[in-house]
């Protein structure tokens, strides 16, 4: 055989095997075939080339090599011959029949390798086992000694086979125990999802007796109109109810909001005195015909301006409300005209020209007030149990049903009860219910229930009162102070509703402010001393509690005591004879005048902590994105450092300031930060074609070429989050620190207590 | 091998040089043959073989599951092809099997009609071979490694056993009971052999590393002990005073003449000791691989010029000529461990057991006769052959030019 012919079986061989792809190529294959079919003495090299590839730790490499043994078998004598002498090793290193030698990694690879092998020493037998001897043993002691089902399509052995059925029947056992147990865990909480549903259902129902959404609840079937009896009214009262809401509603469907506001507020108020309500509703609108409705409405507005205005542009919402209410105002303004006067004695309103704010919210929307609390707070604890936990157990149970693959019927029940919850969770979510921020329930447990049976219990809540007095104003729960931040065009509107807050609320507020660390406690000093001096221009007479409240409270001390006079022996110490009846001490003077003591007890430390200004300015140091750091830090920006004056580009004002900078970014450009690494770059610069500087940071490391690019990697897997930590921790010099570390304490230690028996030990 | 005959038929040569020639040819060209089958009985590993001394015909295997089955070796259908059958067996469902592996099998060396078995059931069973049954059972209190019946003795006829216990027992066929018991090792007995040459030299093989040869007329002690480094204090540490291997003895055979004795250890290494004086020859054989806890057996060709030594080692069988240590072969066909082989002095045929459940028949495989003396008849041969055997031919596709 002529050496390059030698040299090219090799160089095939070597290519074929590394090329990492699971066929062969067609092209290279039928080369080493032209070349092995001139001599037997080529055969024997190609043999000898493949078993070495076949000896490689790598599954890819091995199953290509086994791919060409393939072709050869089939081929060439000499080549089955000198196979069949070596059937021992082939099998090892293909069908992995030693068991401590493993098939290399990856292991798909080396799976699919082991069930080719095993299929084709099969084609073999049937072939060419009656010839080979060897082979014929070979596939003997395959299907008897290890039991390998070559019809199995895994080819796997009998011991593989029994782990896996082993493993099933444990599977098997362990769904079947957690069937048993869910679906008695479901037996047990069926009852009582069913009700949480139908709780909320009518608690939907009842803040939103028109959600006719009903129909996306397949089983929980409760349509709106069976609620229970007492709640009925809520729908009855829908025609007497005022009629703002039937003129919002031909305003716009969209006008929801005020609808369902004013709905809750009839709804409420049919249950503590339907008939009450009805007369009174009834005055109203004979005596005042629309005007006390106008009003009412308006006020009401208003209310929710306190709330929103902070949001809106005010520009913007003056136009709006011109606009709104030439459309809404067509209607009343034959009333406008009759009962001017009335209405000017009635409201106290100059001019015609109020505006109406209203709201064009899409969809349903669902404000938490003081009405509804009880449905929304209920609502809410349902929202939450259904999220927190019945959605999660359902789930569960669909999941394990779905995996051991249960009865049909409990499935569909768990699936049905999902459905069900998740329709509501759904409807919840329509709802858009504005929660306002809560006292958590377990602190004021008995007050809420004492709240409740306030709420109805109080006359006074029927009707709308437009007018607080001031000394009821606490009662109401209402801020003492009223709030400033009213829109101007209402400020000769009668005391009207600043953001409503429940008593429960207020008290769980000022807990807070006493609490310094509480962030109520800043905002309270700073609406304070905002408030006060609106407070001063508003009311009638500054009274002097407040003044009381501006004068500094100082702890009661000896100086206060003997306020601007002596103190009579201040300063000196006073020591007592001895009462002993033989044991005298040396003679010393009684009193010992000092000068520091005296000091100390005319003197009183004031400390000044000085008032809290929260910080006003930003980093503003330039981020890689483009923007400015938005860090507010008084002195010290922890990723730019010193705070400095910056322009608006980021850019420091102070010439030495921009040097340092200037200096800062160069020494960081220079040290290689690690991300740049050679590879990634070289990657990066093969595919933009831009030079990013790669060999100069591929000298400094070592840069090794892999030798063989297409076979996938068998070390990648080594590069984890942990074996990177782990190099970074155990290498050898951060080990010598920490143990030197060590034990230095370790000495420090012997060196302080050597002559203590416990510590001299150790 | 003309010269040889043309010497034989002028009688110039001793009959046995013709004889020793072809024998060692026969030898040096062993093959796993196609032709040459043993039935597949056993569905465990083959721990023992032996084949009988008197025709030569029958061989008995022992498997680790307890089976004992007796082949017939002889081909008498005048076909090249043959599968040794199975004569007769002792299966599982045999009420008399043993209930453990079958450490050891041996023919009563004067008669087929008669076999001693021992197993790690602690038993050791004399059968009738006609019935199947056996006709004596000796029980000790450990596992039975190993046991022999000395081939040549007539005055008396003694089974050494080795068990788990360091103490070696004697049993006498002939009263069928314990009569004597040898002490000095201390560890199990892996192998005991009896002398080929002398009737009451026995040579025992112990976990403890050491080997000693005993005159079983002297109830004393034994005769010496085998020193690997034969008494040369400098080069023994205290402890390997007296040792043949540095590890467990689990092999012994004496060469056909009783001459001298081969150890194997599992320090992988085999010795070759002069049995008369227990002198070390220092023949180096290379690296054995010896890994078994057990008894391994192993054999000597006999009637070879250089005599051949066959010895197990991993899933093969190495062929090692007896004096000069050189390996002359590899046996290669088992594809587990090999733990026994025997030699068929006959037909020069060689029989191995292994792990793998396989018994292998390793036969001579001669060259084809001359080719030149009739051409027309070799190739009418040849194209016999490849009409019978197509697997044997290329099949290079045409497309591939």
């Amino acid at each position: 055989m002529e050496l390059s012919q030698r040299d090219r079986l090799s160089e095939l061989v070597e290519e074929l095997t590394t090329s990492g792809q699971p066929q062969l190529n067609q092209y290279r294959m039928k080369e080493i075939k032209k070349i092995c079919k001139v001599s037997n003495d080529c055969i024997e090299h190609v043999y000898h080339s493949v078993m070495s590839q076949l000896n490689q730790e790598h599954a890819e490499v091995r199953l290509s090599a086994f791919q060409i043994a393939t072709e050869l078998f089939s081929r060439s004598h000499h080549f089955r011959t000198l196979l069949v002498d070596n059937f021992q090793d082939f099998l090892e290193l293909t069908v992995e029949t030693d068991s401590e030698q493993p098939l290399p990694p990856p292991k798909e690879v080396a799976r699919k390798l082991r069930s080719l092998a095993i299929q084709t020493v099969q084609s073999w037998q049937s072939s060419y086992g009656t010839a080979y001897k060897k082979l014929a043993l070979g596939f003997h002691f395959l299907k008897q000694v290890k039991k390998v089902d070559f019809h199995d399509a895994e080819a796997r052995t009998v011991a593989e086979r029994r782990m896996e059925e082993e493993r099933r029947r444990k599977m098997e056992r362990i769904y079947k125990e957690r069937v048993e147990a869910v679906s008695k865990d479901m037996e047990e909480s069926y009852q009582e999802i069913g009700a949480t549903l139908t709780e909320m259902e009518s608690c939907m129902s009842l803040l939103f007796p028109g959600f006719d959404l009903t129909n996306i609840q397949p089983t929980n079937n409760t349509p709106p109109n069976s609620q229970p009896a007492n709640e009925s009214p809520s729908v009855d009262e829908q025609p007497c109810c005022s009629s703002d809401l039937q003129e919002d509603r031909r305003e716009g469907m969209m006008q929801e909001k005020e609808g369902t506001r004013v709905e809750k507020k009839s709804n409420f108020e049919g249950k503590i005195g339907k008939e009450d309500k009805g007369m009174t509703e009834k005055n109203m609108n004979n005596t005042e015909a629309t005007t006390g409705q106008e009003k009412k409405e308006r006020d009401d507005k208003e209310r929710r301006d306190g709330n929103e205005q902070q949001e809106e542009k005010k520009g913007k919402e003056d136009w709006e409300k011109r606009k709104r209410e030439e459309e809404g105002s067509s209607e009343e303004e034959e009333g406008e005209t009759l009962d001017q006067d009335l209405f000017i004695r009635n409201s106290g309103l100059m001019s015609h020209s109020y505006s109406l704010n209203l709201n064009l919210s899409p969809g349903l929307h669902v404000r938490e007030t003081e009405d509804n609390e009880a449905v929304v707070s209920t609502v809410m604890d349902l929202h939450r149990l259904i999220i927190t936990k019945h959605l999660p157990a359902v789930q569960n149970w669909v999941q394990v049903f779905t995996k051991s693959g249960a009865e049909q019927q409990l499935l569909m029940r768990a699936l049905d009860l999902k459905r069900s919850l998740e329709a509501a969770l759904h409807k919840h979510k329509e709802l858009h219910i504005d929660y306002k921020t809560r006292v958590r329930k377990v602190m004021k447990a008995s007050s809420d229930g004492d709240d409740d049976d306030d709420f109805d219990e109080v006359p006074e809540k029927e009707g709308y009162e437009p007018h607080i007095p001031e000394h009821l104003r606490a009662e109401y729960g209402l801020d003492p102070v009223p709030s400033t931040s009213t829109a101007p065009v209402t400020k000769e509107a009668p005391a009207e509703a600043p953001p409503r807050l429940s008593s429960r609320q207020l008290k769980r507020l000022a807990e807070e402010e006493q609490d310094p660390t509480c962030a109520a406690a800043t905002l309270r000093r700073l609406t304070q001393n905002l408030a006060l001096p609106a407070e001063s221009s508003n009311s009638s007479g500054p009274s002097s509690s407040q003044k009381a409240v501006d004068a500094p409270v100082v702890p009661f001390g000896l100086d206060l005591y003997y306020w601007g006079q002596e103190q009579p022996n201040a300063g000196k110490i006073i020591k007592s004879a001895s009462q002993h009846q033989f044991w005298v001490p040396i003679e010393v003077d009684e009193e010992v005048e000092n000068k520091e003591l005296l000091a100390e007890s005319r003197s009183r430390y004031i400390s000044f902590p000085g008032s809290f200004t929260p910080v006003s300015h930003y980093c503003s140091a330039p981020l890689d994105n483009g923007k400015l750091c938005q860090r507010q830090d008084r002195l010290k920006c922890p990723f730019h450092g010193r705070i400095i004056p910056r322009d608006q580009d980021g850019r420091a004002c102070m010439k030495e300031d921009r040097l340092r900078e200037e200096q800062e970014e160069r020494r960081k450009r220079e040290e290689q930060p690690d991300w740049r690494d050679a590879e990634l770059m070289r990657d990066i610069e093969a595919a933009t074609g831009e030079d990013l500087g790669s060999d100069r940071l591929g000298k400094k490391g070592k840069g090794k070429k892999k030798k063989y690019p297409n076979l996938s990697d068998l070390k990648q897997s080594t590069n984890t989050s942990r074996s990177r930590l782990e190099k970074k921790v155990l290498n050898k010099s951060a080990m010598r620190r920490v143990a030197e570390v060590m034990s230095k304490a370790d000495r420090r230690k012997h060196d302080k207590f050597s002559n203590q028996f416990n510590y001299a030990l150790n | 091998m003309l010269g040889y005959l043309t010497a034989r038929q002028a009688g110039v040569d001793d009959p046995l040089r013709l004889r020793r020639a072809e024998s060692t040819r026969r030898v040096l060209s062993l093959k796993l043959n196609p032709d040459r089958d043993v039935d597949r009985i056993h569905g465990n590993g083959v721990n023992t073989i032996d084949i009988d001394a008197v025709e030569g015909r029958y061989m008995l295997s022992g498997g680790s599951d307890g089976v004992i089955v007796v082949y017939d070796l002889e081909n008498y259908s005048g076909k090249l092809q043959y599968t040794c059958k199975a004569v007769c067996t002792v299966g599982r469902s045999s009420r008399y099997v043993h209930n453990f592996s079958v450490e050891t099998v041996q023919w009563y060396p004067y008669d087929t009609g008669m076999f001693v078995s021992s197993s790690f059931d602690k038993t050791m069973k004399v059968w009738d071979t006609e019935t199947l049954k056996p006709a004596e059972v000796f029980e000790f209190e450990g596992n039975v490694y190993s046991h022999h019946l000395s081939p040549i003795a007539r005055k008396h006829s003694l089974i050494a056993v080795g068990t788990k216990d360091p103490k070696i027992q004697l049993c006498d066929l002939k009263s069928g009971s314990r009569i004597h018991v040898l002490q000095g090792h201390r560890a199990e007995i892996l192998s005991v052999r009896w002398s080929p040459r002398y009737d009451h030299i026995l040579a025992t093989a112990s976990a403890d590393s050491k080997v000693k040869v005993w005159d079983v007329r002297r109830a004393s002690g034994c005769l010496f002990t085998l020193d690997q480094h034969n008494g040369d204090k400098s080069k023994a540490s205290s402890e390997a005073v007296n040792t043949a291997h540095n590890g467990r003895v689990n092999g012994l055979c004496f060469t056909g003449d009783g001459l001298y004795l081969l150890t194997t250890g599992t320090d992988d290494r085999m010795r070759l000791w002069n049995s008369a004086t227990g002198e070390n020859t220092l023949v180096n054989y290379g690296k054995v691989c010896n890994e078994s806890r057990k008894r391994l057996q192993f054999t000597v060709s006999r009637g070879c010029s250089p005599e051949f030594v066959f010895v197990p080692c991993g899933s093969s069988v190495a062929v090692y000529a007896l004096h000069t240590g050189e390996l002359v072969t590899m046996l290669r066909g088992h594809y587990n461990n090999v733990d026994c082989c025997e030699f068929h002095p006959d037909n020069q045929e060689l029989y191995s057991g292994g792990k793998d459940c396989n018994i292998l028949a390793w036969v001579p495989d001669l060259r084809a006769s001359d080719v030149e003396e009739e051409s027309k008849s070799s190739n009418q041969a040849a194209a016999d052959q490849s009409s019978v055997n197509p697997a044997f031919q290329d099949a290079w596709s045409s497309d591939e030019d």
